[in-house]
């Protein structure tokens, strides 16, 4: 979402947080917006809001994250915030099957709604809740695998992977559109001047992004 | 966090002393100064009790008449606010769900248990996320999430269509606060099959049709009643979505004060959805000059928290009213 330049940050991002009901999406944003978790919380009806600025590779980014309710029926409403989303968190529950069998659905319903370049990111939540785990790590990373996702198990009350789950996605991001942006400058350089060679490809770059996000 | 649970073991949780809920039975957040106002008005509500007693009749066998004869006074006097020790009842009147209930003995009870629902997971995942911090409704498996439970379960099988919708407990919590589980269920039934006013199932249909049509007409008129809020709003990417699908689909039930919703709804059950909107419109108009000067963050941000003062009844619903 490009929205008009301001002096406050360098780059504004918009992420998407979906997945089914009660998969703690609503707490993993406060957690990382405000750094408050609440066991007493609220079903989440249509969606909520919240922002939040940090620094991605020495750029001052804005995250502003869209809280989506989790239930099937409201997605009549919450699909239209996939569009002009650059990244998605689309969490689990390590507790309960069924919401790790859904990732499925959610990955189609971002293919028919979002953009075809949205940055994806799985959370496998509530991972202090080991002793009732349903969902093994090695499921979830499997899937993230085929799927071609980045993946991390998550735990918003004990705020364990909160910050990296979304210092990845905005990395990744990041790196996707100061690509762009080299490749928009070298074309311009290319018609600017014409007839000079051609194209030099940079082929190890997935390499690069992938050391980025873990070295911060 | 939705730990595991079981919906049989009934753990008594710790039940708050009295002074730490306030009148309507939710923890205090903070000490409000409504107690004060509370003791002033004392005799003033014993003498509004006398007259709702008289205007009702025991067990509200005047009210059709004297709704009859004088419906211009029971609508002012239901704007003024219903006494909270008739609420349960009057409610009950002016939904029409009496009559449900007196047409259709048995049905809760059979709905309740013999039939089974395909909902009846998604109902219990949310119990625990339904007025958590009421005192009725914060025991785990007590009383008050049992009869949560019930109701939104018996209305999935009554309207398998609409099954069950998150915010629904909203509407079943508020009301099990003023009636019996088997009264709230056709109160539910009153309001979502249409009893007096216009059905409101389309708010949880698949596809939320009604939502998007109540969504459709309070944008424009915002821009109608609220013209250069409208046009900041539209300037600024805001629209209803990201505020107001709540107010629709909980009746104000979810985020807002008690003490309003409660007001809100004395008036929403006798007139009807209008007030819904003017209840919007008139948080709006009265944060006008506020919001007019926000930039999209910030207005969000002040579209889901609006100022205590804004959310005053005795304010708010007489400008809700002129609207």
């Amino acid at each position: 979402m490009a929205h008009r330049v301001d002096h406050e940050y360098d780059y504004l991002f918009k992420i998407v947080l979906i997945g089914d009901s009660g998969v703690g999406k609503t707490n993993i944003l406060s957690r990382f917006t405000r750094n408050e978790f609440c066991l007493e919380s609220k079903s989440t009806i249509g969606v909520e809001f919240a922002t939040r600025t940090l620094q991605v590779e020495g750029k001052t980014v804005k995250a502003q994250i869209w809280d989506t309710a989790g239930q099937e029926r409201y997605r009549a409403i919450t699909s239209a915030y996939y569009r002009g989303a650059v990244g998605a968190l689309m969490v689990y529950d390590i507790t309960k099957r069924q919401t790790f069998d859904n990732v499925q659905r959610w990955l189609r319903e971002l293919r028919d709604h979002a953009d075809s370049n949205i940055v994806i990111m799985m959370a496998g939540n509530k991972s202090d809740l080991n002793h009732l785990r349903a969902v093994t790590e090695e499921d979830g990373q499997a899937l993230a695998e085929r799927e071609g996702l980045s993946f991390l198990e998550t735990s918003a009350l004990e705020a364990t992977n909160i910050e990296k789950a979304f210092q990845t996605i905005l990395t990744e991001i990041y790196h996707i559109i100061s690509k762009k942006a080299l490749a928009a400058q070298e074309a311009a350089a290319s018609t600017a001047i014409p007839g000079q060679g051609t194209t030099i490809n940079v082929t190890d770059t997935s390499g690069n992004t992938k050391r980025g996000c873990c070295s911060t | 966090m939705d730990r595991s649970r079981g919906i049989n073991d009934y753990e008594p949780g710790p039940v708050p002393s009295e002074s730490r809920v306030d009148r309507y039975g939710f923890i205090k957040q903070n000490v409000s100064n409504s107690s004060a106002a509370e003791g002033l008005g004392k005799s003033r509500e014993a003498r509004r009790v006398r007259k709702w007693r008289k205007m009702i009749g025991v067990g509200g066998s005047d009210w059709k008449h004297y709704v009859r004869r004088k419906p211009h006074v029971v609508k002012r006097r239901i704007r003024k606010g219903i006494p909270d020790c008739l609420r349960g009842l009057v409610w009950q009147l002016i939904s029409g769900s009496r009559d449900l209930l007196l047409m259709n003995p048995g049905v809760y009870e059979q709905l309740v248990i013999y039939e089974t629902s395909a909902s009846e997971l998604d109902i219990i995942r949310d119990i625990s996320r339904t007025f958590p911090t009421h005192v009725f409704f914060q025991q785990r498996h007590g009383p008050g999430q049992r009869s949560l439970y019930n109701v939104l379960k018996a209305y999935s099988v009554f309207d398998r269509a609409v099954g069950y919708v998150q915010g629904m407990g909203f509407l079943a919590g508020l009301l099990l606060l003023y009636m019996s589980e088997e009264d709230a269920f056709w109160l539910l039934v009153a309001l979502l099959k249409g009893a007096v006013h216009a059905p409101m199932e389309g708010l949880y249909q698949v596809g939320l049709p009604l939502v998007q049509q109540y969504l459709f007409q309070f944008e424009h008129l915002v821009r109608e009643h609220l013209p250069k809020l409208g046009e900041h709003f539209s300037r600024e990417m805001i629209n209803p979505s990201m505020y107001a699908s709540q107010w629709f689909i909980t009746v104000f039930s979810y985020s807002f004060p008690f003490p309003l919703a409660l007001r809100i709804w004395d008036v929403f059950l006798f007139e009807g959805v209008k007030i819904v909107f003017k209840v919007g419109l008139a948080l709006l108009k009265y944060c006008h000059d506020d919001l007019i000067n926000l930039s999209f963050e910030k207005l969000i941000h002040a579209l889901r928290n609006f100022p205590e003062d804004a959310m005053n009844p005795d304010i708010l619903l007489p400008m809700a009213y002129s609207i």
